[in-house]
């Protein structure tokens, strides 16, 4: 068994162990087994990058046959070149941290050994999602994933809402598996493969494939909006939160969401050949952005907003990826999985400490008591807020300079709208980090009584992350992803304006802190007041622009009714009921009829014997 | 006429008479023995058939057939008594509540 | 037209005769040894054919076995029942059609079988008949070919036999 195989395994044994044996062996074992297998998957990855070599290579691997169509065979093949390996280091990586920071944070939770079982099997179809070499690998782990979420989302099910937002994300996300497989199939159709390597060679090389790459780039980008949350199809993340919190760290913050984007990194030759695609992109991911991080600004659940801050983040990733540069996408992906696994799993440890307590406007003056938590999240706050030197900075700078300068795309205004949300990201988690960790107190006297710092697993590994959001950015991830796929050239015009953008940029990331410090410094007065005064504009950014509604007029009840009215009422009930009932009559009455000759005459018994003989006969007299 | 058509023209009338006698007597132990003369009737076309093609099979085959016969009036006779013992008649008109 | 075809003829028409009067025949016991005398031509016609095994069987098992057994019943029987009175079911007619059509419909479906053609080996009313049809080729055939037949109508004798013997019992038992 070669060593992708192995790291793409050892998760699923992790699933299978804990999934069938962990309820009976005990916690000891679950604890060991969950997070040993995924932290041996991390140093096989490790293993395996050491062996990758410069540049363009990359370690193929063909674990099995799964089918042999005509001339084409479908393997489940596994990829790992320089993007892979970032993914998949983030993945295990940030994902074994995770499993340890569950020990703690799950630690009286009955079903236990079902968490670390859905954990793994989560990890696994990750790394088939981002080691797979055809689409259809990546597609099996996409769903795969999906699938993880959604036992995740409502790991607490005996709560209908929460198993109602699992739902909401699974069903979400069919809509966008929709585009993908469209998008595949019309790969498949055009390119007869549907290896990576062979599809973005096909697109790069010098005869055109005969099929659109914008229709094609843009079906899949359904799909990666249906995975990343982008709009149209963000609505079910926020909902996601309801699952334990590790979960959204691990699957709603750093890994999963970002399959999109892994998706369109991957598919950049073929992207590249996409103009129009690639603009959709930089117009969706910019006004995801925007929107998510106005949202954002109001949101009272401490997790809600970390939501929307994730899809606001998100946004970020796209406008990279639409404006040609992919290896800068990566880049957010890598630093955003950093800072926002800190936060999410700082969020835990704060709803940790108060027993359960969400609402930021129940929390305040935290940092005295529970200090590590306070640090790291202040840390991961700076993070994302792009105050130098943590790793925040550097992607997003990054992402700003290309969304200004690229020759592919980027404009003055995409730069002015990202750099205003940049603004609006810094104001809203200094805002978080305010009403939480640093106003006095308004929690009530018997959960303030209650405070506690979390265990040490978990504020390790707050620590860790903490200590990687502080210097990740030094690790220059487009350029070691560069032979793969190429920085996009920038106006040379515009080169002496970079300085002043990256000082531009520190300044609105100082102007958010001061803006949320004048605001929330004391508590909630001053916000409820501005509230108060622009009640319309707060309105509708509680409402979350009432996506959700909109969404439930247009879709929901139009689909209801027809369900009702047309499909129940008419179809099944009229048609298919009233055609069998009519059918059973039918029998019936012949039935009745028929039982009449059953008189009990043994001689009309023979007669009718004979009739079935001589009508045999004429049958075979005619067709013999 | 060649001697296979005449047998085989017979053992068909034979049967088709039995079949009549079946359907139209009315007491049991006639149409039992109607019954024999449709397989005396089967009986002679095997004969025939094999007389003609000189198959010792087809002997075989009415041995087994007689042994079945005897059997099946070995099993139909008591019947027969049983009936008439019940109702003190074989008219099978009479035993019409037989039905399923 | 030789000895031997005049016998066929004679036999054949003996029995006709005998079936046809099994329909007629009002009292069971007069049907009964109208199939006897249909049943005894059979058993000549056999015996012309040349296959006397078969004959012999006919005389012994048919007349000898289950003809006198039905003969012994009808003898038990109530001369009083009306079956015997009215001899005829409902469905005179449609019945009579119906094995007149069976007839013609077996009728047609042997002519177009390929077995009324099928070669002619053993000529018949040989003076000197074929030794085919011997008791020692029977025997060879039936218990070297067929031995697993005859075991199992072995199997079937017992189990006519047990029935039999359980439709008495019960019937007695229901008597009290």
């Amino acid at each position: 068994m070669g060593l992708l195989t192995l790291i793409v395994l050892l998760p699923l044994a992790g699933f299978l162990l804990n999934g069938l044996l962990g309820p009976r062996l005990g916690r000891t074992f679950v604890s060991l087994v969950g997070c040993a297998l995924p932290i041996a998957a991390f140093l096989a990855t490790l293993r395996a990058w050491t062996h990758l070599g410069g540049g363009e290579s990359a370690l193929v691997e063909t674990a099995y046959t799964w089918a042999v169509v005509g001339g084409s065979s479908f393997d489940v093949a596994f990829y790992f070149d320089r993007l892979s390996a970032v993914m998949t280091l983030i993945v295990t990586g940030v994902g074994s941290l995770i499993h340890v920071y569950s020990t703690g944070y799950m630690k009286d939770d009955p079903g236990y050994a079902r968490y670390f079982a859905y954990l793994n099997l989560f990890l696994f179809f990750m790394l088939l999602l981002v080691l797979g070499r055809s689409l259809l690998v990546c597609f099996v782990g996409w769903e795969g994933v999906g699938l993880a979420s959604y036992l995740l989302i409502g790991f607490w099910f005996e709560d209908p809402e929460k198993a109602q937002a699992g739902k909401k994300a699974f069903i979400t996300n069919r809509v966008g598996d929709a585009g993908f497989l469209l998008g595949m199939f019309l790969l498949y159709h055009a390119l007869g493969t549907l290896d990576f390597d062979a599809i973005n060679a096909a697109f790069q090389g010098p005869v055109a494939p005969a099929v659109s790459a914008s229709l094609v780039g843009l079906l899949l980008f359904v799909g990666a909006t249906g995975k990343s949350a982008q709009i149209p199809l963000h609505v079910w993340l926020p909902d996601a939160m309801a699952g334990p919190t590790p979960v959204s760290a691990l699957i709603h913050a750093a890994t999963m969401v970002t399959a999109g984007v892994y998706l369109v990194a991957r598919l950049n030759g073929l992207y590249l050949q996409a103009p129009e695609a690639s603009q959709v992109i930089a117009v969706i991911g910019v006004a995801t952005a925007f929107f998510a991080a106005t949202v954002a600004l109001v949101q009272t659940d401490i997790k809600k907003v970390l939501a929307y801050s994730t899809i606001s983040q998100l946004g970020f990733m796209f406008v990279a990826l639409g404006v040609g540069a992919y290896g800068v996408a990566v880049f957010h992906v890598y630093t955003h999985a950093f800072f926002k696994a800190c936060l999410f799993l700082g969020a835990g440890s704060v709803i940790h400490a108060l027993g359960g307590e969400q609402d930021v406007r129940r929390m305040g003056g935290l940092a005295r008591r529970i200090p590590v938590t306070f640090a790291t999240f202040a840390v991961a706050t700076a993070a994302i807020a792009g105050l130098p030197p943590l790793a925040g900075f550097f992607s997003k700078d990054e992402i700003l300079w290309f969304a200004y300068a690229s020759e592919r795309g980027g404009s003055t205004l995409l730069w002015a709208v990202a750099s205003f949300t940049a603004l609006l990201t810094a104001f809203y988690m200094f805002r978080l980090l305010w009403l939480t960790f640093l106003t006095p107190s308004r929690m009530t006297h018997e959960t303030e009584h209650h405070v506690h710092e979390s265990p040490p697993s978990m504020t390790v590994v707050l620590a860790v992350l903490a200590i990687l959001s502080a210097v990740g950015g030094f690790v220059h991830v487009p350029h070691y992803l560069e032979p793969l796929m190429p920085l996009p050239a920038t106006d040379p015009t515009l080169h002496h304006l970079e300085t002043p953008l990256i000082v531009f940029a520190v300044l609105t990331g100082l102007a958010g802190l001061l803006g949320a410090w004048f605001v929330y410094r004391n508590g909630l007065g001053r916000a409820e007041r501005l509230a108060r005064r622009h009640a319309g504009v707060h309105r509708l950014l509680s409402g979350k622009y009432y996506v959700d509604e909109l969404y439930d007029g247009v879709i929901g009840r139009p689909l209801h009714w027809v369900s009702d009215r047309v499909f129940l009422r008419i179809g099944d009930r009229r048609i298919i009921d009233g055609s069998l009932h009519g059918l059973v009559a039918i029998a019936q009455r012949a039935a009745g009829r028929l039982s009449r000759i059953e008189s009990g005459s043994l001689q009309l018994y023979v007669l009718l014997a004979a009739l079935g003989v001589a009508a045999a006969l004429a049958l075979v007299w005619r067709h013999g | 006429m060649d001697n296979t058509s005449l047998l085989v023209t017979l053992s068909i009338a034979l049967f088709a008479l039995g079949l009549l006698g079946v359907m139209i007597r009315r007491n049991a132990l006639v149409m039992l023995m109607c019954m024999e003369l449709m397989l005396n009737g089967v009986i002679l076309s095997i004969v025939a058939f094999a007389a003609r093609t000189a198959t010792v099979s087809g002997t075989v085959l009415v041995f087994l057939v007689f042994v079945v016969a005897a059997a099946e009036i070995a099993i139909a006779i008591p019947i027969v008594l049983q009936l008439s013992r019940r109702r003190h008649t074989l008219d099978v008109s009479a035993y019409g509540e037989l039905k399923g | 037209m030789n000895a031997a075809q005049a016998l066929l003829w004679f036999f054949a028409a003996g029995a006709l005769a005998g079936g046809v009067l099994m329909l007629f025949a009002r009292h069971p016991m007069r049907v009964a040894l109208a199939l006897i005398g249909s049943m005894l031509s059979l058993a000549g016609i056999y015996a012309v054919l040349g296959v006397h095994v078969v004959a012999v069987f006919q005389v012994l098992i048919y007349v000898g076995a289950v003809m006198v057994f039905m003969v012994y019943v009808i003898m038990l029987l109530d001369v009083r029942d009306p079956s015997f009175l009215r001899r005829y079911g409902p469905s005179l007619l449609p019945a009579a059609l119906l094995a007149g059509a069976v007839a013609v419909a077996l009728g047609a479906a042997v002519s177009r079988s390929t077995l009324a053609e099928a070669p002619l080996v053993a000529s018949l009313g040989d003076p000197e008949p074929g030794t085919a049809f011997a008791v020692q080729p029977f025997a060879a055939e039936l218990l070297e070919r067929y031995w697993l037949h005859f075991e199992l109508t072995s199997v079937l004798l017992l189990a006519a036999v047990v029935a039999a013997i359980a439709v008495v019992r019960s019937g007695r038992r229901h008597d009290g």
